[in-house]
């Protein structure tokens, strides 16, 4: 059965041929599915998720969760806007008049600060990290409503703050056809090739496969497995940062709830990316075509006009669909290796043959 | 022992299995006499797993038939298996480590009272008492992970038994206990023979092969080789039929001229682990650190290493005074270490080979971008597959699918890339073939050639004696005896009586 030598290959990168599907699909359904205008649509709303995902992505690899992206995001996006605005109705902000710039600087180093805590907490204090970052989820999110005092904090009529909406709205490049594609998702789509070039071609990416591998190999492989945990969280806290920074200028306004429910979104295009939830396993690239494919399939059914009450039903099927064949992988894993005769032909032949 | 009244237990006529690409097993006979031990031997993919697989009934078997007490088994499965009586002992016993004794043995059927809640009492009463009828007298309100791994193994056994298996199944039982353990097992083992129990022992320790069983079975490359009594075998023919070609032992050749001493230990103590050492391993040398399990050589070679705290004493490496925190500063330092644990400490499966080969030396890969030179990496890695003779497809090949010896040259490779000054090998012929062994061995004395000071700590004492300049007994955490090549009399049998604490007098401390 040769075929069934390419089977792994195939599935590993599986999101591609889903996400191909799903757009002919919607493609058939609607004729405003493959219109820039939409294709551009689909790639704004991806925006924000794809730079949360590729900090999650980081921690997933070396085997940790980070639950409290979300509350990063939210907090950082009302921060930076709060210091900027006069504390007076309708901006409701501090009343400090920060420089956009400072601000900008001080949300992204916040981020950078709150990633460090949680991986302080998990490395020297040796806490499980679904916890610390459930419990930094609350914590954060609490903190938004210290700040704001419940209020929306927004600064659409106010000048100073249009350089904090620059990231989230401004367009960039003009690109034949598609049209005007915000900063954003060039932003996003940067960062994913950063975050490729770092896994894929640096020491740093290497270690982390490594420690999501197999920790204790990692350290005694010479790897300072605790560093680099710290280092990815410091990662990811940033980009939730960033990612607020950029969801303010898509939504002006922020309420206190901004970003809530944010993380099932970011899990899910992780591991519909082929992000292994165990860690060790999973590319970047595979994680922006689970981006792309819960961007595209929002749009869509938002297009075929299927009621609110069944696009999460829709996108939870989606998502046991691809884990259930994404689960099939180990049918077909590779062979054992053998070292008797058959090992001269078991690179080419051998398929299923087990451990002896 | 072999009643001819009962005859074989099981019998396996003509067993042929393809993988795709791979003939598992061509027409392979394999029986199995009631009370007796039957070894099953062979290297890794010789076929012996899948045997056993198809006996327990995890696949079917393109072709052959399984006659289980004269019955023949249309078609064998799991629960098929269960029910004529054949049961499969992991390497790693399957238990709840959390729970206790009691409660693994009746996993599953636990005993109730009549509101449908656990009776605790009768629970312990009944568990105590059947583990006793197989000579085990445990306390079993004990955790499961408070036992030693030999216990667990025997009650794994004693609970196969109690199920009424007549036929239990021991796949390398004993590569993860330490030597006085596995001799425990082996009384247990024969205990229940004596009581009738019938057993196929799977292992690649040809001395307990020799020790334990009473016929053994030879497989190679999917077929039968033979079907020998033990009793009429000698370690040598059996190392061929195993191999198909003379597998000569290794013998390393006494070197001269040693370099100046790499790593230097005078008065090194860690209360519970070792008690003032003093030890020299020079440029070139190989040494043999040997002692019952637990006597300090482990702990010695995981202090150095950065595992575990050193302790208190004078330490130098290449001269100057030495201590690790942590592996990457020991490596950085030149003192690599080869873990007893492969699984848990030497590889990362899921990764390549590639990756495995590279991980302690991805910096020095880099670029001055910091970027890791593909061109650099593939040659490295493409430089210890062929001089190692490691059996993989590729370099993408995840590490996990390798056999364990090919597995083990792996990690041999990472740390040979860190271009050591010394190397710490722990049991590093551990769960590996005959053939492979020898290559391993051979690799350790070309690195000699280099100038690497080698420690190897191991109870394996032919091995040992075959490539070691000198060999360290430890006995309770201390140094007791020294044997040089050459000058004493380095056997087996000698050093086995050093560490077993036959302590000579005046011959207490070693430089």
């Amino acid at each position: 059965m040769p075929w069934r030598r390419h089977v792994p290959g195939l599935l590993d990168n599986l999101i591609w041929f889903i996400l191909v599907g799903v757009i002919l699909f919607f493609a058939t359904q609607s004729d405003k599915f493959l219109t820039p205008i939409n294709l551009r649509n689909i790639l704004a709303a991806a925006a924000v998720l794809g730079v949360l995902v590729v900090g999650q992505t980081f921690v997933l690899i070396t085997g940790n969760f980070d639950l409290s992206t979300e509350s990063t995001l939210g907090l950082s996006a009302l921060l930076g806007l709060w210091l900027i605005v006069p504390a007076v109705a309708p901006t409701w902000g501090a009343g400090l008049l920060w420089n956009p710039f400072v601000s900008i600087a001080a949300i992204l180093l916040m981020g950078a600060i709150i990633g460090w805590l949680i991986g302080s907490l998990i490395t020297y204090g040796r806490m499980n990290n679904f916890i610390v970052t459930l419990a930094m989820l609350l914590i954060l999110r609490g903190a938004m409503l210290r700040f704001t005092e419940g209020n929306a904090v927004n600064g659409l009529n106010f000048p100073p703050a249009q350089v904090f909406y620059s990231l989230g709205s401004a367009p960039a490049v003009t690109l034949p056809w598609l049209g005007k594609l915000p900063v954003a998702v060039a932003a996003m789509l940067l960062l994913f090739l950063i975050g490729y070039v770092i896994l894929e071609h640096r020491p740093f990416g290497r270690d982390l496969y490594a420690i999501g591998g197999n920790r204790a190999a990692a350290v005694a492989s010479g790897i300072d497995a605790d560093k680099r945990i710290r280092q990815v969280y410091v990662l990811s806290g940033f980009l939730a940062a960033f990612g607020g920074w950029m969801l303010a200028g898509r939504v002006a306004s922020v309420q206190v709830d901004l970003g809530e429910g944010y993380i099932f979104q970011v899990m899910a295009a992780a591991v519909i990316g082929g992000i292994s939830l165990n860690g060790g396993r999973g590319k970047m690239i595979g994680a922006l075509g689970g981006v792309l494919l819960l961007s595209t399939i929002d749009r869509g059914l938002n297009l075929m006009q299927v009621s609110v009450f069944w696009i999460q039903v829709i996108q939870g099927l989606i998502i046991l669909i691809a884990m259930f064949i994404d689960a099939q992988k180990v049918r077909f894993r590779a062979p054992v290796v053998d070292t008797g005769a058959t090992a001269t032909t078991a690179g080419t032949a051998a398929s299923t043959a087990p451990a002896d | 022992m072999n009643d001819p009244r009962l005859g074989n237990v099981v019998e396996m006529r003509d067993i042929v299995k393809t993988f795709p690409g791979v003939r598992a097993l061509d027409g392979v006979s394999f029986s199995v006499r009631a009370g007796e031990i039957h070894a099953l031997v062979g290297k890794n993919g010789a076929g012996k797993s899948t045997l056993v697989q198809i006996l327990t009934g995890l696949y079917p078997q393109d072709s052959g038939e399984i006659f289980v007490r004269g019955e023949p088994i249309e078609r064998m499965t799991t629960t098929r298996a269960k029910d004529v009586g054949i049961a499969l002992v992991a390497q790693h016993a399957r238990f709840v480590p959390g729970l206790s004794i009691a409660e693994n043995v009746f996993a599953g059927s636990l005993p109730r009272t009549r509101g449908g809640f656990v009776d605790w009492s009768r629970l312990h009463r009944d568990s105590a008492e059947r583990l006793r009828r197989f000579g085990l007298e445990i306390d079993v309100r004990r955790r499961m992970e408070e036992v030693t791994i030999a216990e667990r193994q025997m009650i794994e056994i004693a609970r196969a038994l109690f199920a009424e298996a007549s036929v239990v199944i021991l796949d390398e039982p004993t590569a993860p206990l330490p030597k006085h353990e596995v001799r425990m097992l082996f009384e247990f083992v024969r205990r229940q023979r004596e009581r009738g129990a019938t057993f196929v022992y799977i292992s690649h320790y040809l001395e307990e092969v020799f020790e334990l069983s009473d016929r053994v079975t030879v497989l190679r490359n999917g077929q039968l080789v033979g079907v020998t009594p033990t009793s009429q075998l000698t370690q040598p023919t059996l190392v061929r039929m195993i191999s198909g070609t003379d597998v000569e032992r290794f013998r390393r050749p006494a070197r001269g001229g040693l370099g100046k001493p790499v790593l230097e230990v005078a008065g090194l103590s860690r209360p519970g682990a070792y008690e003032d050492l003093s030890l020299r391993v020079h440029a070139g040398e190989v040494v043999g650190l040997t002692g019952l399990e637990g006597c300090g050589n482990g702990a010695l070679a995981r202090g150095l290493f950065g595992l575990e705290p050193l302790g208190v004493g004078r330490v130098l490496v290449d001269g100057k005074p030495y201590r690790a925190a942590n592996p990457a500063e020991a490596l950085r330092r030149g003192v690599a270490y080869l873990p007893r644990d492969r699984h848990g400490l030497g590889i990362v499966g899921i990764r390549s080979v590639r990756d495995n080969v590279s991980l302690s030396v991805t910096d020095k890969l880099a670029n001055a971008l910091g970027f890791i030179s593909g061109r650099r990496e593939r040659s490295l890695v493409g430089k210890y597959i062929a001089s190692l003779g490691i059996k993989t497809p590729g370099m993408g090949q995840a590490v996990e699918n390798l056999s364990g010896g090919n597995q083990q040259k792996v990690v041999v490779a990472k740390l040979v890339a860190t271009a050591p000054r010394i190397l710490l090998l722990d049991e590093p012929t551990q769960g590996v073939d005959v053939q492979a062994k020898v290559e391993i061995l051979r690799i350790v004395d070309e690195l000699t050639g280099g100038g690497v000071g080698v420690a190897i700590v191991s109870d394996e004492l032919g091995e040992l004696t075959d490539v070691c300049d000198r060999v360290l007994v430890f006995y309770r955490g201390r140094l007791t005896r020294e044997f040089r090549k050459g000058v004493d009399e380095m056997t087996p049998a000698r050093i086995l009586a050093a560490i077993e604490g036959e302590v000579e007098e005046g011959v207490d401390a070693v430089a």
